[in-house]
């Protein structure tokens, strides 16, 4: 047992970020919707709800439906456009002291390029994530189910900002190892996944889908096994840090994240149930590493390989 | 907004498959206002995961109670229902834009509020008239309460304690007029006076309120309830659709409403 702060912290790129512990894109809007609860300023970075090139409306309701030990959404990107969201939003959550990933998600590389360009230039940002794997949009998931388009939209974008880049994968492919090393190979500094499953749920007593989109993305501690296999896989292929998410409700969820491979951790639905479920994380996670004698958290990065 | 662990007192079986919990939660009730509601966790358990939204019934500032109408509709609320007293709550709250007092509303210089009550509905109503009766300038409180059968009337006396006027109606007639209590708004609409209609029950209830204040000349508030993720505005699962496209969220835009906010048109089809 010692009582040494444990080194947390976490390079991707040029970008270190003091502890693994982020909040997962649209899970935690712009951050600013939970200041009044949560120290925002403790997190590892809030990667922010996904913008898109225009406003979008989102999906017609009924956009969420729970499900055995998840839940499905359908919210369809609603977001006022990355105009809008770099001057009314980043301006506010940037006083709050926490690094910004803005997550992004384009039809088209074009629409990546602009946007990428956009969030470098605002300056209020840290890193981006590039959301290639909506499934609740159409053409959400085309970026992220082939690995030449991946190459391609990865390598685009890297050639226009200097910013740190990090590549969110889809698990709807049938080899998600492949769509990472395209990803990496093209530029991209890090890995996050996964994102959703596409799943589906029906309305016996009306024989409709509960969804509004019909079909839409499963998360919460249902998934959670895909999602460490899937880190787990990219592990052995990829040398850059994963950040891994998929149900994590507690400090226990988050080692098997990391000791599949993981070297830091974004929290998702748990912030439905628990709106301080990231900062209780950490906390766990730095006591885990003071009683267990982990004085830096590469130690157990990857660690369940053997 | 606090997020906070608290003490389930009492929880009492009102009518088929409705309770009424009281809780202590003294931050919550000190600042929850009449239409606000909480998240409650589901203790111990993550299946079912999400939290429920729970409207105020009452809030005792003074001895910090919080009083809730749930009504056991599936695993989540069964599990709700059959907590043991002194079981420990996470609540989150008060979430949500309460409905506007009465001199907020520009209603001309009437002076008569309607409120109309279907079902588990009544609960942010009682706590609006509770809230409307400590005012310096009490309004005139005409109420009206529907339900299918005179079992359903839930909490029907804490809303016409609180009313001047208490008007009911069941659809199989066993209590009140016989029919829908959108008849009874009616006729209430037809004697004037009226400065604001509050309604909250069933989507097509609310929509022939709104579309009566409407065509009254009325200007009406309506509670909306929508399957809900966050509570907080981040996760827009709790959209409803808005005149004019475009979406609002339950949880914080709402769940109040100014009836002509809302497409009502969207809302019948959902």
């Amino acid at each position: 047992m010692s009582d040494a702060y444990p080194d947390l912290s976490l390079h991707i790129g040029s970008l270190v970020l003091r502890n693994p512990v982020m909040t997962a894109s649209g899970t935690f809007g712009y951050g600013l919707e939970y200041a009044e609860i949560c120290e925002l300023s403790r997190l590892g970075a809030i990667v922010i709800k996904a913008a898109t090139v225009g406003p979008r409306m989102g999906n017609r309701p009924p956009r969420i439906v729970e499900t055995a030990a998840g839940m499905l959404n359908a919210i369809g990107l609603q977001n006022p456009g990355v105009d809008l969201v770099i001057a009314e939003k980043l301006p506010e959550l940037a006083t709050h002291g926490v690094p910004i990933i803005a997550n992004l998600a384009g039809e088209c590389v074009e629409e990546y390029v602009v946007l990428a360009d956009k969030f470098t230039a605002c300056g209020h940002v840290a890193a981006l994530e590039l959301n290639i794997s909506c499934p609740n949009v159409e053409g959400g998931m085309a970026f992220g189910v082939c690995p030449e388009m991946t190459a391609e939209l990865v390598g685009s974008v890297r050639a226009i900002t200097d910013l740190p880049l990090i590549t969110k994968l889809s698990p709807n492919v049938t080899d998600i190892t492949e769509i990472a090393v395209a990803a990496v190979t093209a530029g991209s500094d890090a890995l996050s996944m996964i994102n959703t499953l596409l799943g589906m749920s029906i309305d016996i007593r009306r024989r409709r889908p509960l969804l509004g989109n019909a079909t839409g993305g499963l998360s919460g501690p249902a998934i959670r096994p895909v999602a460490v296999r899937c880190v787990w896989q990219v592990y052995e292929v990829v040398d850059v840090p994963i950040i891994g998410s998929g149900g994590i409700m507690s400090v226990e969820d988050a080692l098997e994240f990391i000791m599949a491979g993981a070297s830091a951790v974004a929290i998702g639905t748990a912030n439905f149930v628990n709106p301080l479920a990231g900062t209780q994380i950490l906390d766990d996670l730095i006591a885990y590493c003071q009683t267990n004698g982990v004085h830096e958290l590469s130690e157990i990065v990857g660690v369940a390989h053997g | 907004m606090v997020s906070t662990e608290c003490e389930l007192l009492t929880s009492q079986l009102v009518a088929p498959d409705h309770y009424v919990m009281q809780v202590l939660a003294p931050e919550i009730a000190r600042e929850a206002l009449p239409g606000q509601f909480v998240h409650l966790r589901i203790p111990r358990t993550m299946d079912p995961l999400l939290r429920r939204p729970l409207s105020v019934m009452l809030a005792d500032k003074i001895h910090g109670h919080l009083r809730l109408l749930v009504r056991s509709a599936g695993r989540g609320t069964e599990i709700i229902v059959s907590l043991p007293p002194h079981a420990m709550l996470e609540l989150l709250g008060p979430l949500g834009s309460p409905f506007p007092m009465p001199d907020e509303v520009d209603g001309g210089s009437e002076k008569d509020v309607l409120l109309v009550a279907g079902g588990v509905g009544v609960a942010p109503l009682v706590c609006l008239a509770d809230a409307m009766r400590s005012l310096d300038d009490t309004p005139y409180i005409r109420s009206m309460f529907g339900a299918s059968t005179e079992d359903m009337l839930v909490c029907w006396t804490e809303l016409a304690a609180r009313s001047d006027e208490f008007y009911v109606a069941t659809e199989d007639g066993s209590a009140g007029e016989q029919g829908l209590i959108t008849e009874v708004l009616a006729g209430q609409l037809k004697r004037g006076h009226a400065r604001v209609v509050y309604g909250c029950g069933p989507a097509a209830m609310m929509a022939e309120v709104a579309r009566m204040s409407a065509e009254a000349g009325v200007p009406c508030y309506c509670s909306f309830e929508q399957r809900m993720g966050c509570g907080v505005g981040a996760c827009l699962s709790c959209a409803i659709g808005a005149a004019g496209g475009g979406y609002l969220r339950v949880c914080k835009d709402g769940p109040v409403f100014s009836a002509d906010r809302v497409d009502w048109e969207a809302i019948r089809n959902e």
